[in-house]
């Protein structure tokens, strides 16, 4: 999906977070979003998820502005905090992820996913008894199962394990080589490993640095 | 006692129409509040019977001043007053998104208020008992088929588009990626809750509602393992309840509503008891196993 963001701003009432912020991607683009905190990584993804209205500037999808735009099933999200989900009543990781598709998802692919993901045993569990890690395991497989063509992801490895870390790149990877377009934010400083084709910088005082990465064969 | 209340139950139009319309009702109820709860909306329904009382006491209004509404029949006034209180709290809600229930406080004091003047203006106060806590007994045949269509329209809703209506309530923000109007499906719920919660007024009046559809879904989340088990289990608690609450009417002589509720508010107090001595055992047991 073609993406474009044309002089973006955003505020919190009288404080500016994002100032004429533009960039494109296209199909299978792999966007790293990095900065300390709050220097206005997830403004930006909310901006991009619709979740914080545009005001000023603009984006496109597919050549579609974001307040016209219907085809947000193409996108899957994993956010940073799940502040928004309700855990408290009971629901199984199977529930969840069912009620997390609405297209006929087959259970075949429910547990490749989540064997992927190495949290196959944990399909019959309720959800408030995962830990942090299992949790934000499930979210992950959740955006990986509708098969989307953009992929956002919030610092989505924050609380899992190393081995689970390896196997989420190693998925992350592999949907981008399939023509998935990636945007990950991150604060952490080391972003060699990963498979990035952009990178995007922001700093404090809301200026901004975007560039692109030449990837040779042996990175994809 | 029970075998005359078997007898009666069958014998008695009165009775059978009570359990028939209990029954209805004691599963719409927990169905309906499940995602009420999930939605953290708890006190709507206490909300949207208040306002509904708006629509009955200016009906009993308008007939005391010789005006004929709906047919004098009260609740389809109430059932309309109900549904715009619903898109009041809904309204109320955008603009305090991180305190809902401040959407609540305003519809419920509204509505207390304007009922309060309204059945002082209609010299109807008398009848305001039977709305504030209801009698199952006393309703009629016609009621009886208003609530059996609800009760088949929001199980035929459920059927379509539980997912949507699941995903909205869990995640309203991730629901918008599922390509769900959240929305639309918003003000759809708040429709068919406040039709639901006026068709609850007539049975177990207006303030004991909300006990009807929130209590058994307290009790079966301290139970429940899952969405469905949980559901099920809210269910069932709450048709217990409507049947000893009918016999405990029949019995003594007390309001139905009040009785229903009561067990209701029983059983959440003996499963929350014998969770909590499981609880203690547990640790006791694992000491024992590792010796």
């Amino acid at each position: 999906m073609q993406i474009d963001v044309h002089n973006l701003n955003y505020s919190y009432g009288s404080k500016n977070i994002l100032s004429n912020l533009s960039l494109s991607l296209s199909d299978g683009d792999y966007l790293v979003v990095q900065g300390k905190n709050g220097v206005g990584k997830s403004t930006f993804i909310k901006c991009l998820l619709g979740f914080n209205a545009v005001k000023s500037g603009s984006i496109f999808y597919d050549h579609q502005d974001i307040n016209n735009f219907k085809g947000w099933t193409k996108f899957g999200y994993v956010s940073q905090k799940f502040e928004d989900f309700n855990y408290e009543f009971p629901i199984t990781v199977k529930e969840f992820l069912s009620i997390s598709s609405l297209r006929k998802t087959s259970e075949k692919t429910r547990l490749r996913v989540l064997d992927q993901l190495g949290i196959l045993e944990l399909i019959n569990q309720n959800i408030n008894n995962l830990s942090g890690g299992e949790l934000q395991r499930t979210f992950i497989a959740r955006s990986m199962l509708n098969d989307p063509q953009v992929l956002i992801l919030d610092e989505p490895t924050a609380s899992i394990d190393k081995l689970s870390v390896e196997y989420f790149y190693q998925a992350v990877n592999h949907l981008n080589e399939r023509g998935v377009t990636i945007v990950l934010v991150t604060h952490n400083d080391s972003i060699d490993h990963l498979n990035y084709s952009h990178v995007l910088t922001l700093n404090s005082d809301m200026t901004y640095v975007f560039h692109k990465r030449e990837r040779t064969e042996a990175t994809l | 006692m029970f075998l005359s209340f078997f007898t009666d139950l069958f014998l008695e139009d009165i009775m059978l129409r009570a359990l028939i319309a209990g029954i209805i009702l004691g599963m719409l109820a927990p169905v309906i509040g499940s995602i009420v709860v999930i939605r953290r909306l708890s006190f709507i329904a206490d909300t949207l019977g208040h306002f509904s009382l708006v629509g009955i006491s200016i009906s009993l209004f308008l007939s005391t001043m010789g005006i004929s509404i709906f047919f004098e029949q009260p609740l389809y006034l109430g059932l309309l007053f109900s549904v715009v209180g619903g898109l009041l709290v809904e309204l109320f809600r955008r603009s305090y998104k991180n305190y809902k229930e401040i959407s609540m406080v305003i519809v419920i004091s509204l509505g207390a208020a304007l009922s309060a003047m309204f059945f002082s203006l209609s010299k109807k106060t008398g009848s305001l008992y039977n709305y504030l806590f209801g009698s199952i007994i006393t309703i009629t045949n016609f009621y009886v088929v208003l609530i059996l269509i609800t009760a088949v329209l929001v199980f035929a809703l459920f059927l379509i588009f539980g997912k949507q209506i699941l995903s909205v309530s869990f995640e309203e923000s991730n629901a918008k990626l599922l390509g769900v109007n959240v929305n639309m499906f918003q003000i759809l719920f708040m429709i068919v809750l406040s039709i639901v919660v006026s068709m609850l007024l007539e049975s177990v009046g207006v303030l004991l509602i909300s006990s009807m559809m929130i209590i058994p879904v307290a009790t079966a989340m301290k139970v429940g393992w899952s969405y469905r088990s949980t559901t099920i289990i809210a269910i069932i608690f709450s048709e217990l309840s409507v049947f000893f609450g009918l016999w405990m009417s029949y019995s003594f002589n007390i309001p139905s509503g009040a009785a229903i509720v009561s067990f209701n508010v029983f059983l959440l107090l003996i499963v929350s008891f014998i969770r909590k001595m499981r609880q203690k055992q547990q640790p006791k047991t694992k000491e024992i196993e590792t010796n």
